[in-house]
């Protein structure tokens, strides 16, 4: 009877590949219910605990861009110093791939480096997700926290979230500052004169006329492009400028709060007036792009991060000069214009260290962040290029003479605004993004735009209790 | 020499067979079938792959917020118009040029060859150099137009110009796909058809009519079969070329997962997102193929 056989076989190879998938499956769900578990940020030691002898790499993430390559350069002369077994790697990715690289790793409950450079807006997430160590302790017996501005502090660390300019001393840290930054206004001196425009309007009427004086440049340069925040910055920058706000965070409330009158005011001066005075074509434009436009004379007055524009003073990379000060008999560095309010976006980033990372290398990061904290360091990081957060630092003549843009910054501290920083930052950024650049490029009318972006994100704010469909 | 020795009696053929097999097949299981099955059950979940902790279920919850929402309809409609596009202007220009160098007796191997090497690159590297040659500013493209005294195109930052360039760039990267595989059709027709023909006096349109088309179709509608399935899943050019915009005027139902799944971690949306999009693949593959076998038999 070989029939029966063959089939009490079939279904003993079927049942057993049917138990592998199971066991396969059950590991699966067993492996993500223990780290799932976690809930909030693990502490870090209040001490820093004994570091390893063995040579050992310190690896960093961050995007790619000059300042981290002058980290790496700066890390490896200056803390080999210090630890002499000690490598500093900053590996980069592109900055639209920026946010997926660290937490799809985060994701994985293992990363391949020690300390991400998070964006302020992305701790919120990190936090909540327990991806990050809280440093709380660690600052309070490491840390002087009276030598830095206590918004610089609260924003590149602390979750939740301060207000506009304060730091809750109650509140937890997660991060130390590592690069500070916001706009500079870039303006040709040639061009419209060594005074730069004093208000936001004035800005646009000097833009206005210079595009028409010269022909071939065009008014205005900035950020319009639907990746990152790009376009997202643009508009909070015009909407802060204009006295609006970005949402009431006490009352988690976006609609109706975005799109007040002050918020449609500051959506209509960026597509209706600012836009008309742009490069064709420039609607997909970033750091880069902006950067290129200044470089090649081609733009009147630009906006660009400071930590973003060393390489305008570059005359390898520029048409307006052969040398650097002949670039800087052109080119001009201000503060951006004020108009109802004198805000400006804050940017830069702080250090955070992996929760998954090993313990010898969690030690070596908390040691290498009390090290690149200390005043004379700071200075040093200053110099190298950096943008420092310790006032002293930013005050010192090492900072304010490395680059015309320094003064700037130091300048703009007081004036800075941030964004959210919470869980669904990346959600409520995308939203923003996509459509300012529907609106700058005609695929919107602004104030539809600004109608959907606030009723978008209070869907996304208010959908915690939602069953099924989350993220659409 | 002596005789080979005898094999094992356990090792019957058909044991020997599964032995053979079994690499493959758990490497099947373990890379595409546990895949699948474990993305269908995170799919009746609100699973997040950040924020972790038990998945709670939702069971259809996700599939009716997906179905229903105004957002996945834009998306599918945007890759509708592109798929038809795409795989339309590409079958169109694929079999003229495999048709006209079947023709050819010199230099068919040559041409071949050169007509294949957009195919041979990767999707970034394709997606990256046209962005430079569509740039409005610098773009060579423009150049071109404003040298005949044209004015530029914007041809990424504008609605309807974005969608036609990353059609006009897929179009330029894939039909020597279809190319290629027409060309195998037109090559395997039989002479002594068309000799039969010229014999009849039939014109070039007569012949081409009722002999090549009829011949070549069902092979041509193999190509096209894949390359929609391929257009259908597109991601990497629209992600390199205009990232979406202007707003999400270019947004696939690829990219649009791409972002459920990584922009806010929601695991089980973008879960049942992609089964749906793996189903409606099936679906039109199962009826296109039935078409097909039915076109055999006739």
């Amino acid at each position: 009877m070989r029939h029966p056989k063959r089939t009490t076989g079939r279904k003993i190879r079927l049942a057993t590949a049917a138990l592998l998938l199971v066991a396969t499956t059950m590991a699966a769900c067993g492996d993500d219910g223990g780290d799932g578990a976690r809930t909030g940020a693990p502490k870090a030691p209040a001490t820093i605990p004994e570091l390893s002898a063995d040579p050992l790499t310190l690896s960093f993430v961050w995007f790619e861009w000059p300042p981290a390559k002058a980290l790496e350069t700066f890390a490896n002369e200056e803390y080999k110093k210090v630890r002499p077994n000690a490598t500093i790697k900053v590996n980069t990715v592109p900055n639209a791939n920026w946010h997926d690289a660290m937490f799809t790793q985060f994701a994985a409950r293992k990363t391949d480096f020690d300390i991400a450079i998070l964006d302020s807006q992305h701790i919120g997430e990190a936090v909540t997700n327990g991806n990050i160590l809280d440093l709380t302790d660690f600052v309070k017996n490491n840390i002087e926290v009276e030598a830095y501005d206590p918004y610089l502090l609260a924003a590149y660390g602390q979750f939740p979230q301060a207000e506009t300019g304060r730091r809750d001393e109650n509140a937890s840290l997660y991060g130390l500052p590592l690069l500070g930054d916001t706009w500079t206004m870039i303006y040709r001196k040639d061009l419209i004169g060594d005074q730069p425009p004093q208000t936001w309007d004035e800005m646009i009427s000097a833009a206005e006329k210079c595009q028409t004086e010269n022909p071939g440049v065009s008014g205005l340069a900035f950020h319009q492009a639907n990746g990152s925040d790009a376009a997202a910055v643009t508009y909070n920058t015009v909407n802060g400028v204009y006295g609006g706000n970005l949402w009431d965070a006490k009352a988690k409330k976006i609609e109706g709060v975005l799109n007040d009158p002050a918020g449609q005011e500051a959506m209509d001066v960026l597509v209706k007036k600012m836009k008309p005075l742009t490069a064709k074509g420039s609607g997909n434009w970033f750091i880069d792009e902006v950067n290129a436009a200044v470089a090649q004379g081609k733009a009147c007055i630009a906006f660009n991060w400071i930590a973003a524009s060393g390489g305008l003073l570059d005359p390898e990379q520029s048409t307006l000069g052969k040398s650097r000060e002949q670039i800087l008999d052109k080119l001009g560095f201000a503060t951006l214009p004020k108009q109802k309010t004198d805000l400006v976006p804050l940017g830069g980033m702080g250090m955070h260290v992996s929760a998954y990372s090993p313990a010898a290398n969690q030690a070596e990061a908390l040691n290498f962040m009390k090290w690149f904290e200390q005043a004379d360091i700071q200075k040093k990081w200053a110099a190298a290029g950096g943008v420092p957060s310790r006032t002293d630092a930013i005050q010192s003549p090492e900072f304010l003479n490395a680059g015309p843009f320094n003064k700037v910054y130091a300048d703009s501290v007081p004036r800075m605004r941030d964004m959210w920083n919470v869980p669904e930052y990346a959600r409520l950024v995308d939203i923003e993004n996509t459509n300012v650049n529907a609106a700058l490029n005609g695929a919107k009318e602004p104030k539809q735009a600004l109608d959907d972006i606030a009723k978008e994100q209070q869907a996304v704010l208010d959908s915690s209790g939602r069953k099924g469909g989350g993220g659409l | 020499m002596p005789p080979a020795r005898g094999r094992s009696p356990r090792l019957t053929d058909r044991r020997l067979a599964v032995l053979f097999i079994a690499p493959a097949l758990l490497l099947l299981l373990a890379m595409s079938v546990f895949p699948l099955l474990w993305a269908l059950y995170l799919s009746f979940t609100d699973y997040s792959a950040t924020r972790g902790g038990p998945a709670a279920f939702v069971w259809f919850g996700n599939y009716t917020a997906i179905l229903t929402s105004a957002q996945v309809h834009q998306r599918a409609l945007t890759t509708l118009i592109y798929v038809v596009g795409a795989v339309g202007l590409q079958t169109v220009l694929g079999f003229t040029i495999a048709y006209l160098i079947s023709r050819r007796t010199r230099g068919r191997g040559l041409l071949t060859t050169l007509f294949l090497v957009p195919m041979m690159l990767s999707p970034v590297v394709v997606g990256l150099f046209w962005r430079f040659m569509l740039d409005a500013q610098f773009g060579v493209v423009n150049s071109l137009l404003g040298s005949l005294g044209l004015e530029p195109v914007e041809w990424l930052t504008r609605q309807r110009t974005a969608l036609i360039s990353l059609i006009v760039v897929d179009t330029w990267q894939w039909t020597p796909f279809i190319m290629l595989i027409a060309l195998a059709g037109l090559t395997a027709v039989p002479r002594y058809l068309y000799e039969a023909a010229s014999i009849d006096r039939a014109s070039e349109w007569f012949r081409f009519r009722t002999i090549t088309l009829p011949l070549v179709w069902p092979l041509l509608l193999i190509a096209v079969l894949f390359r929609a399935i391929e257009a259908f899943r597109l991601f990497d050019l629209v992600y390199i070329l205009t990232s979406g915009g202007p707003g999400v005027s270019t947004e696939t139902l690829s990219f649009h997962v791409y972002k459920v799944a990584f922009l806010g971690f929601n695991t089980g949306t973008a879960s049942a997102y992609g089964i749906l999009m793996v189903l409606v693949v099936i679906v039109l593959t199962q009826l296109y193929l039935r078409y097909l076998n039915k076109l055999k038999e006739d």
